[in-house]
């Protein structure tokens, strides 16, 4: 439970909807809200929000094993956005959740754009609080990170999921691209309401008795404090884009600690995405959100939001070389 | 709100005590109230091996001491995590978050339990024995244990008779025989007193012994190498016995949240890939292996 003391410093909003704390549970790492309740200690109430895992309309198996393989300070994933499809999601498994302890957000994929827009609309018709549109997944052949590297077709699949809704839509960028900046801008312009930056950058890791890659679907997304150095500047390239339009980022990538995550407040995010460190702490949450308030103490400052995007950048010099 | 919520614990484990054996595997055991009140056999915990490794490690469990509140664990090393796991010594903490996953299910009308376990699926085993001379002291288990590298106990031979085992094959488990549960061992190894071949042959040594009304009083339980459990899968599918697998693959969350540790499993469905962690790690093995 987050304290009283802490309230008031951690509360902030985001697109409209009210957060707990700036703290967000990233898509794919727990299930669909409920999976880590199975932990004692653990409670939705100390997030602002948990981003449900990645559905789509029809269901999918997803990847074959191994689909998890640790690597230096990080880890590879090829899950495949295994799902049980969207009328399920919506019908049966969000009845279940509690929206009393937190915000949920369905995080939408698909291989074509017409697959994005229908999830959506169902979606639409939900309980649902917002909905994050995953053109990031570097784990399925269609769809994901194909659209998501491409600025065109990002703006395509974020304007036509506008069409059919009205809930908050927060895009999910790939860090897997030459120039983040400019999706951003045309997925600003296409009408998306905020931005997660980033999702997991591609790699591969190989068996070197077999000679075949350990993970099942050869490449994986790598997460973890690997990835937090290259999460951080991306964060930092889209809010210069975003900040003038005041459109939100939740900053993510290697957030394990609450100094991390006002590593990213700092850049420019907004709230802060935790995954991976889940899986070495599954009661990490309400450290990072002690962490954050004792700092807001310390540097006197009121709110959480009063961080976002404080960056003091360096006087850059010439170096004469 | 779902029934699961707060049967999983997370504690600060002092180790207790520490034993390594030939072969890279390595004993402890460590202070777990909350985990050794509450696990069953077949459950895991999911241990923290490095503060600079993200990922966990699955350990089986085997034994817990509920009055005592301390849990033993055997593994061996297999990889960088374990190998880490096994340099931690007496007086240090390990994060271990446990009790895990879907525990082996014994039944009254199936009271010959057969319990194979091959190297790391051993202690699966033994805790699922002590579980059976506990609750089930009426039951009539046996139980095999094979292992290519020495086994992580002083041998000793065993006074009990069991059918259809061959003359000198008399090595045991001195713990199990404690418990007045027949053991016998299997190894390639030629170790003193041990079984020469595998655990599935040694198994159906046993079974040919029974008349037909005890072998339908037969249930298979097992963990091990994957291809063991396919040959006692099939063992099992060949004697018509109900047979209860304990899996393993690589995993991140623990918790069932992340999907990472699926097996493709054959349901009334179809075929549905389900998490080790939680819809497992104990597994019905024609839903596995057909």
């Amino acid at each position: 439970m987050i304290t009283p003391d802490d309230e008031s410093l951690l509360r902030t909003e985001f697109c409209g909807l009210d957060f707990a704390s700036p703290i967000v549970l990233l898509s794919g790492c727990v299930g669909f809200g409920e999976e880590y309740s199975r932990v004692a200690g653990f409670s939705n109430t100390d997030v602002g929000a948990i981003c449900l895992k990645g559905t789509t309309l029809e269901p999918r198996p997803g990847n074959p094993p191994h689909r998890v393989f640790e690597t230096p300070m990080g880890m590879l994933n090829a899950i495949g956005l295994q799902n049980p499809g969207v009328d399920v999601v919506v019908n049966e498994i969000l009845p279940q959740l509690d929206f009393t302890e937190t915000r949920f957000i369905a995080n939408i994929s698909g291989s074509t754009v017409e697959e994005y827009r229908e999830v959506a609309r169902r979606f639409d018709d939900s309980p649902i609080d917002a909905m994050e549109i995953n053109i990031s997944c570097p784990n399925v052949k269609e769809g994901g990170v194909a659209f998501g590297n491409d600025p065109d077709m990002s703006a395509r699949v974020v304007a036509t999921v506008r069409e059919v809704t009205e809930k908050p839509l927060i895009t999910k960028l790939s860090p897997n691209q030459t120039d983040i900046a400019e999706n951003a801008r045309r997925c600003i312009e296409a009408g998306t309401d905020a931005f997660a930056v980033i999702n997991t950058l591609m790699g591969m890791a190989i068996d070197i008795e077999s000679r075949s890659p350990v993970i099942g679907n050869n490449q994986g997304g790598l997460s973890g404090p690997a990835i937090k150095p290259v999460a951080l500047l991306k964060t930092h390239q889209v809010w210069q884009v975003a900040h003038p339009h005041a459109v939100p980022i939740i900053g993510q990538g290697g957030i394990s600690s609450a100094e991390d995550a006002i590593e990213f407040l700092i850049a420019g995010a907004s709230a802060v995405g935790v995954g991976t460190a889940l899986f070495y702490d599954p009661l990490i949450c309400p450290k990072i959100n002690a962490g954050i308030a004792d700092y807001l103490r310390r540097h006197e400052m009121s709110n959480v939001a009063q961080l976002t995007g404080s960056l003091v950048l360096n006087e850059r010099q010439a170096c004469g070389c | 709100m779902t029934a699961h919520r707060d049967t999983i614990f997370l504690e600060e484990a002092e180790i207790l005590e520490r034993v390594a054996w030939e072969g890279d595997q390595y004993w402890l055991k460590v202070k777990a109230p909350k985990m050794a009140a509450t696990a069953r056999a077949g459950s895991f915990a999911h241990i923290t091996v490095h503060p600079l490794r993200p990922m966990r490690r699955p350990v089986s469990i085997l034994r817990v001491h509920e009055a005592a509140g301390e849990v033993e664990f055997l593994f061996k090393v297999f990889g960088e995590g374990t190998a880490l796991l096994a340099e931690r010594q007496v007086g240090e903490t390990l994060s271990v978050l446990g009790p895990i996953g879907r525990p082996f299910a014994l039944h009254s009308e199936r009271p010959r339990p057969l319990l194979i376990g091959g190297g790391v699926g051993m202690p699966p085993m033994v805790f699922l024995a002590d579980e059976i001379r506990r609750q089930h002291p009426d039951f009539r288990p046996l139980m095999i244990l094979g292992s290519e590298v020495p086994f992580p106990f002083r041998m000793q031979p065993s006074e009990f008779l069991v059918p259809g085992i061959p003359e000198g094959v008399i090595a045991t488990l001195p713990l199990v025989e404690e418990w007045n549960i027949p053991c016998r061992l299997a190894s390639l190894q030629g170790y003193p007193g041990c079984f020469e071949g595998y655990v599935t042959d040694l198994a159906r040594r046993w079974l040919d012994a029974l008349d037909d009304d005890q072998c339908a009083e037969v249930e298979v339980f097992s963990c091990g190498p994957h291809p063991m459990l396919e040959a006692v899968a099939a063992l099992a599918r060949e004697y018509d016995l109900p047979c209860q697998v304990s899996l393993e693959e690589f995993m991140a969350c623990g918790v069932g949240g992340c999907a990472g540790c699926v097996v493709e499993v054959q349901t009334e469905d179809g075929p549905r890939m389900q998490r080790v962690c939680v819809d497992g790690p104990v597994f019905e093995a024609r839903a596995v292996f057909g």
